[in-house]
């Protein structure tokens, strides 16, 4: 388990995280420029904080007060980063072994022949760094980090320097060290789709702070920290019918009713997150029956903001939901704060993120 | 071929200059290391003490050196009598007139070749357990080879060139002083040593054409190894 409260002061910078991480995997969100990858820096060693404390498993890595702050290589902490880092002078074989051979073998975590199955890199142990794809790259990393046998693991937006097939590709490795392993992690990044393949227990970082930690559900239930989840509204929703007659999955989010296409791997009775853009979500003084869109809900206008080309609609209907329209329908539907607009959503606008059923494999220990 | 006098300046200027290479590589590699990944008090100064050699006169550099190490010199007194060393007017003066004279282009060479490599690479290593010592050793100095093999060459270069500094300090003794450049030098204040002169030429263009060649040479063969060709 890590406990992390550390600030640090660069220039304008400011950086004052408190966070506390248990087994399993735990997503850092963020946008580009929050300080995550900063905030990695210094769990793993590589920055030093101004004031504050890092205790890893009961050590204390870092502790401003008492001036104690243990080098990188001596925390035992894994770092991949988006670019893998491979040693170029080495062969995969030996960026591999790089971490492992100093280790005592009563030591080691993970045996050699088990992470290069793990991690499909048989056929790449006598190549070059510079002659494999990025994606093996990037196995290549996880698996050099995994060999020097970490307490921790920390990955740095370690698949967005990769395109969608890619990402695809190396996710399941994630999910197996998540399982297999049981390595606790943190993993960094700016998608929430992606760290909602491996995780929905999450902290939300911006401008150097932690704005909310906590399951994403919950962090939603609280709603006010829903815009910093980009242009999508997230919705975590209850699946409680698949109507394969009608093609669609039929489930709740708060007190709405909510039909969904068609996902029969979500298991009934869960939570499943799907999200849709605000730009999707159309708005009407009433609702409009004899209309395909099958989502309709009322809601209170509680925040109406002008941003750029266009102007963003904060409603509650029982819970937060932001709409986009353009400046143009704004100014026809004269809308006001406070009156009451139906939100209108088709069925096919929403996209699955994850079910807490998969997640919920990493949470047992 | 050559007469014996050329014989001994060809060795001897090939002999200072190994020794020079040899005598500032370590510190040319730590210098180099420490101006490009570290910030200290002083960096900028240290960072012109170190190229002052380039901009100023050799005869200046050279004389200094006499200054300092010659017999009544502080420090050359001190060797003399402490540890029963002289470096004036033998041919260790020389090594020493030459390595002040290539450090900087060895610090220069390391200097940029270290600064080209990733941090995070180093970063990686040290996550990876590695200590400070095994980090450069193992990452930061192998990446770096294609920079020191410049900077060794580059220096060897300017040594077999050395002339200013090491004639004001350590003087043109025959066996002893004089290099090649030296010898070269002497030739043309002599009347009707025209051909001496112009062998000596020859071969001084040949060693430093070598030496840019075989520069070339090894800093490619380094490159592809990184590259993994």
């Amino acid at each position: 388990m890590l406990f992390l409260d550390v600030g640090l002061n660069r220039g304008r910078f400011r950086l004052e995280v408190r966070l506390e991480c248990d087994e399993g995997v735990t997503g850092l969100f963020g946008p580009s420029g929050s300080g995550k990858s900063t905030a990695l820096g210094i769990v793993a060693g590589l920055l030093r904080p101004d004031r504050g404390r890092i205790v890893l498993d009961g050590e204390t890595l870092y502790d401003g007060a008492d001036g104690v702050c243990l080098p990188p290589h001596r925390r035992r902490i894994g770092l991949v980063f988006q670019d893998s880092q491979l040693f170029p002078h080495y062969s995969v074989k030996g960026n591999l072994l790089y971490g492992l051979k100093k280790i005592p073998e009563r030591e080691r975590r993970f045996a050699f022949d088990g992470i290069v199955d793990l991690l499909a890199l048989r056929p790449l142990l006598n190549a070059h760094p510079r002659r494999i794809s990025g994606g093996e790259k990037q196995r290549v990393a996880l698996g050099r980090s995994l060999l020097a046998s970490p307490r921790l693991l920390l990955l740095d937006e370690p698949l967005a320097s990769l395109d969608t097939g890619l990402k695809a590709q190396i996710l399941p490795f994630l999910q197996k060290i998540r399982d297999e392993l049981k390595l606790p992690m943190i993993y960094v990044s700016h998608a929430l789709p992606e760290i909602l393949q491996l995780t929905d227990r999450l902290a939300v970082l911006d401008q150097g702070r932690i704005l909310a930690a906590g399951r994403l559900d919950e962090i939603l239930q609280r709603g006010s920290e829903a815009r910093h989840f980009g242009p999508d509204n997230i919705l975590a929703v209850t699946v409680e019918l698949h109507d394969l007659e009608s093609g669609c999955t039929l489930a709740r989010f708060g007190n709405l009713p909510l039909v969904l296409p068609l996902r029969t791997d979500q298991e009934i009775g869960r939570t499943a997150y799907v999200s849709v853009h605000r730009g999707e979500i159309a708005l009407s003084r009433n609702a409009v029956p004899e209309l395909s869109i099958q989502n309709q809900w009322p809601g209170r206008v509680s925040k109406i903001e002008s941003r750029g080309s266009g102007v963003q609609v904060y409603l509650d209907a029982g819970v937060p939901l932001i709409a986009e329209i353009s400046p143009r329908a704004y100014r026809e539907l004269a809308l006001q704060e406070g009156e009451i607009m139906y939100a209108l959503i088709k069925t096919r606008s929403f996209a699955y993120l994850a079910a807490r059923t998969m997640l919920d494999q990493s949470a047992s220990p | 071929m050559l007469t014996p006098e050329e014989w001994s300046a060809l060795w001897l200027s090939l002999k200072v200059s190994v020794w020079c290479v040899a005598a500032i590589l370590p510190p040319g590699v730590l210098l180099g290391w420490l101006l490009a990944r570290k910030q200290f008090y002083g960096k900028a100064l240290v960072e012109a003490v170190v190229h002052l050699p380039m901009v100023l006169p050799p005869v200046v550099t050279g004389y200094m050196l006499l200054l300092a190490l010659g017999r009544n010199g502080w420090l050359g007194r001190w060797l003399h009598e402490g540890l029963g060393v002289s470096v004036a007017f033998s041919w260790k003066g020389a090594v020493i007139a030459s390595a002040v004279m290539s450090f900087p282009l060895m610090v220069r060479a390391v200097r940029l070749a270290m600064s080209l490599i990733e941090p995070r690479l180093e970063q990686a290593a040290s996550t990876l357990g590695a200590g400070p010592l095994r980090v450069f050793f193992s990452i930061t100095l192998p990446l770096a080879a294609p920079g020191l093999v410049t900077g060794a060459i580059l220096s060897f270069a300017r040594s077999l060139g050395e002339f200013g500094a090491t004639i004001t300090f350590v003087g043109n003794i025959e066996g002893e002083t004089r290099t090649l450049p030296l010898a070269l030098y002497t030739y043309t204040q002599t009347p009707g040593t025209e051909e001496p002169a112009l062998r000596l030429a020859l071969i001084s263009m040949a060693a430093a054409f070598a030496a840019l060649i075989g520069s070339e040479i090894l800093t490619r063969r380094a490159e592809q190894r990184l590259s993994g060709d």
